[in-house]
């Protein structure tokens, strides 16, 4: 299935697409408010796509960096080239502990890399222990938003997944009673954890550290009770010094969920005495998206979500729609790279109104990459062979005038005198589904001109 | 100052009305431009859809017809827009780099180049200005919600210095109606309900009639009014200041916005 | 080792052209009293300023009249923590107070180092946290926050306020994993 046609699956439910609308934009109001309120807002994604830019420019560098001083503070560090042996190298860790349980807070990563289904394959338990993403773990679903897993359910749907699978009485919709199950029923989980994974928000070169982001508190409450860390990292997370956090902080947050800072903002660096500390540095494609010039800066990405939540269309199509692990426009432009053929409708789900382009805090030129996408996906012969051949024949009537006029003619004669149900079938002009045609003019404005002017 | 008309393809052929308030309003301000009969279109129909290979004779036919005047006035943002951003592809020849300056959405010509920002006129209705998105974030013609809360640019200050205009404010100052050129047809679940969304936000706010800069977004959202038969009536913003400005003692906008299905300009 | 050398050369094959390193930023801001209060507030905590003279066991009593299980090394504690308490003496504990460095305006955080919190799980473990703050030592924004903190240690938290999630409809609910309620006593 292609995205327009999971889109309209989506839209065909027209009070759940209102509601996931409007409860996307007020998030994006709420960005807006936080925004505006920091003067020096445009001029800190200006420095944060800067420094992103020096430290891709420098990327092998900084890894080499990073990696030595992790290695200093006795964390190993591993490489990965790809999703199967960033699961293999995970899988490892834990049979060398001898662990069969894991708790496991937010990470794009690990989704990417499908790890949950490679380790529960592998006999261990695994549990999402971010509220979002363990009620879309329960419903056996892929998370619909990079910071809003479960955005794309109402209270009603997570009340009775909690009754299912938590046992909260049926019909519990309230968010506090339903929150305050899943800390109780998690707690338990924090408590046995062998073994915690998280995503990284930022690797610093000078230190070796990584810092992840929450507001629950759950990487923390998951990594400090555990015997062993995992950090699992796309190497585009790096950042060169810890100064440079104060860049992106003010910037995550207020672009994401409106908030100044998120709740936690956590610097690990070191393992806690008598425990271990990994990091996993994944390429999975990275390297290859570095080396196309037209899109290596949405390298750049921080995952805050906000082209989500600003895009017209992701609002009324939902994530799932998207059908790849990142959604929206910044996943239309990482999935090509991924692939392409699977992928191809995904850069065309989008007006390019560029409004993902001026809510991205580290100024991805997300729109004009949709179109540069769109250009490869057609040189590819991906696109579909009735768009190719329209396209040039197009061309060659617009490049012709005598023809075009011949054209224009025709088609404005033909909306005037063939009959509304013909020219308004659904069955060949979508766009007679919801809207009427324009009604077709006696003289067209050539015509007017050459009679009246010349 | 020699001034070469432009009017995309669709507005030649469905909204000749455009193009005459166009060369009109153009008149009353002292510039007589000069419509090159051999132009077609501007390509992006077809660069839109990945097919900028493709389009690159049309490109060429556009400068080969253009090339020639000081500036190329359009009653549509999207296509200067796209004529200057993405006729890139082809080589960079004088011609080429001159035609991508020198054209200009109708109503930044107005302001920029002909230093024009109030217009006299009177217009006694209620208007809701639909920003299309390639005048506002890709020309930046008016301030983008992303960046300041202030509402604000070329079109909406020419239209609150018409006597008796009110402008409706929206909800959504400026999100995307929808149209997206070949997306309201590849995409059409989702492009029929951004636009259902723009002109709810409107019927809402008291919009009497709906304008614009871009001609193509007001096609896709007049194609929503009609077939919902609302008391709104879709104007490009241009017929609206050809028609405040007729000469003094004439009667004008005499029309009383009302359901939009039998009616024609 | 394989992947390592091969991911390093792809890297270096695919690097784009050099540019600059920006210079470490620093945009002035308030550094007041009144902006942490209100921020702190906004989302979710709470400033109390204490007395010159007040005891602070006094003030913890008040505020936590029910907590029996007090972790801190400010105040006489009721259970003692280290960083090998277990995990169920740490789960029950109601209330930790502990040693705030440094405060940003800006946004409420509140910047708490690994020496600071006894055991590395205490601060969000523990039910309910106060963290006891110097006026003195708020700063305006994150910029000077860093530049202050210089390095971050082996381990060490930003807090700002208490958990929270909205993961359901978007709806705000106080209290998610870590603490539910985060109180800053400033001296």
């Amino acid at each position: 299935m292609s995205h327009p046609q999971r889109a309209a699956a989506f839209t065909s439910d027209a009070e759940r697409t209102t509601w996931h609308d409007e409860t996307l934009w007020f998030v994006r109001q709420k960005r807006d408010k936080a925004v505006y309120a920091i003067p020096e807002f445009q001029e800190l994604r200006q420095l944060a796509s800067d420094i992103k830019e020096h430290t891709l420019s420098r990327l092998d560098e900084y890894l080499e960096q990073f990696e030595q001083n992790a290695r200093a503070n006795g964390v190993q560090v591993h490489w990965a080239a790809d999703a199967e042996e960033h699961n293999r190298i995970v899988l490892d860790i834990m049979r060398g502990v001898g662990a069969t349980s894991l708790v496991k807070s937010k990470s794009m990563l690990t989704e990417e890399c499908h790890l949950n289904p490679y380790l529960i394959k592998n006999g261990i338990a695994v549990v999402d222990t971010d509220l979002g993403e363990r009620i879309v773990q329960l419903r056996e679903e892929a998370p619909s938003h990079l910071v809003l897993p479960a955005i794309h359910l109402k209270k009603e749907d997570v009340g009775e997944t909690f009754h299912v699978h938590l046992g909260t009485p049926k019909g519990e919709k309230d968010p506090q009673n339903l929150t305050e199950a899943a800390r109780r029923h998690l707690r338990e989980k924090f408590l046995i954890g062998q073994v915690a994974i998280t995503g990284v928000n930022f690797a610093i070169a000078e230190t070796g550290a990584v810092v992840v982001c929450t507001n629950e508190g759950n990487a923390d409450l998951g990594v400090n009770l555990a015997q062993v860390h995992i950090a699992c990292m796309g190497m585009e997370k790096l950042i060169p010094r810890t100064a440079d956090l104060g860049v992106f902080t003010r910037l995550l947050a207020r672009s994401a969920t409106g908030q100044p800072v998120t709740t936690y903002t956590s610097h690990f660096a070191k393992p806690a005495e008598g425990r271990q500390m990994h990091i996993v540095i994944v390429d999975n494609g990275r390297t290859r998206q570095l080396g196309r010039p037209d899109f290596r800066n949405s390298l750049k990405c921080i995952r805050c979500g906000a082209c989500m939540n600003t895009c017209p269309v992701y609002r009324r199509s939902g994530g799932h729609s998207y059908d790849f692990t990142v959604p929206g426009p910044i996943g239309a432009i990482l999935s090509p790279n991924i692939d392409m053929r699977q992928h191809s409708s995904l850069p065309f789900a989008s007006t390019l109104c560029g409004s993902c382009t001026d809510v991205c805090p580290v100024k991805i030129d997300i729109h004009a990459q949709l179109y540069k996408w769109r250009q490869i996906i057609a040189q590819e012969g991906e696109l579909p062979v009735s768009k190719k051949l329209g396209m040039k024949l197009l061309s060659s009537v617009l490049a012709r005038p005598a023809i075009y006029r011949f054209g224009g003619k025709i088609a404005r004669e033909g909306l005037r005198f063939l009959p509304h149900a013909l020219t308004h079938a659904t069955a060949f002009n979508p766009w007679a589904k919801a809207r009427e045609l324009p009604e077709a003019p006696k003289q067209s404005f050539r015509d007017w001109y050459q009679q009246t002017v010349k | 100052m020699k001034v070469g008309l432009f009017i995309p393809c669709y507005v030649d052929q469905f909204y000749p009305q455009v193009g005459i308030a166009t060369y009109q309003l153009l008149e009353k301000l002292g510039v007589r431009a000069d419509f090159p009969v051999k132009q077609t279109c501007c390509g992006q129909p077809m660069a839109n859809t990945g097919c900028e290979q493709d389009a690159k004779p049309v490109y060429r036919h556009f400068v080969d017809t253009f090339q020639g005047y000081d500036y190329v006035v359009a009653p549509s943002g999207s296509c200067v827009y796209h004529v200057r951003k993405h006729y890139d592809v082809v080589e960079q020849t004088g011609a080429v780099q001159h035609v991508r300056q020198a054209t200009y959405d109708l109503f930044d010509f107005i302001t920029s180049v002909l230093g024009v920002t109030e217009l006299p006129g009177r217009f006694p209705h209620q208007v809701g200005l639909h920003l299309s998105c390639h005048g506002q974030r890709g020309l930046h013609q008016a301030n983008e919600s992303e960046m300041t809360p202030v509402r604000d640019g070329q079109l909406s200050r020419l239209l609150r210095s018409l006597d008796g205009l009110t402008l409706t404010e929206l909800s959504r100052n400026d999100e995307c109606c929808g149209f997206g050129g070949t997306f309201c047809i590849t995409e059409e679940a989702v492009s029929a309900r951004m636009g259902q969304d723009r002109v709810q936000d409107h019927l809402q706010h008291g919009t009497q009639v709906l304008t614009g800069g871009d001609m193509s977004c007001l096609m896709h959202l007049q194609g929503i009014v009609r077939r919902r038969q609302l008391p709104m009536r879709v104007l490009h913003a241009v017929e609206i200041f050809n028609v405040a400005l007729q000469p003094s003692g004439t009667s004008v906008s005499t029309f009383v916005p009302q359901s939009t299905t039998a009616e024609r300009v | 080792m394989p992947s390592r050398e091969s991911i390093l050369a792809a890297v270096r094959a695919n690097r784009p052209a050099a540019t600059p390193l920006p210079p470490v930023a620093d945009f002035a801001g308030e550094a007041t009293v009144e902006q942490f209060t209100h921020w702190l507030h906004f989302i979710g905590g709470q400033v109390i300023r204490l007395a010159p003279a007040q005891p602070l066991d006094q003030v913890v009593r008040q505020l936590y009249p029910d907590a029996t299980r007090i972790a801190s090394d400010l105040i006489p504690a009721t259970v003692p923590v280290d960083q090998q308490t277990p995990t169920e003496v740490l789960e029950a504990v109601d209330v930790a107070v502990l040693r705030g460095e440094l405060g940003v305006a800006e946004n409420g955080a509140v910047w708490v180092p690994e020496v600071n919190m006894l055991h590395r799980a205490l601060p969000m473990i523990s039910q309910h946290l106060a963290l006891v703050l110097d006026h003195r030592s708020i700063v305006a924004t994150m910029h000077q926050a860093y530049a202050a903190v210089q390095h971050t240690g082996n381990y060490g938290v930003f807090i700002a306020g208490p958990s929270k999630t909205a993961d359901i409809e978007q709806s705000l609910v106080i209290g998610a994993h870590g603490a539910r309620s985060l109180v800053v006593l400033l001296r």
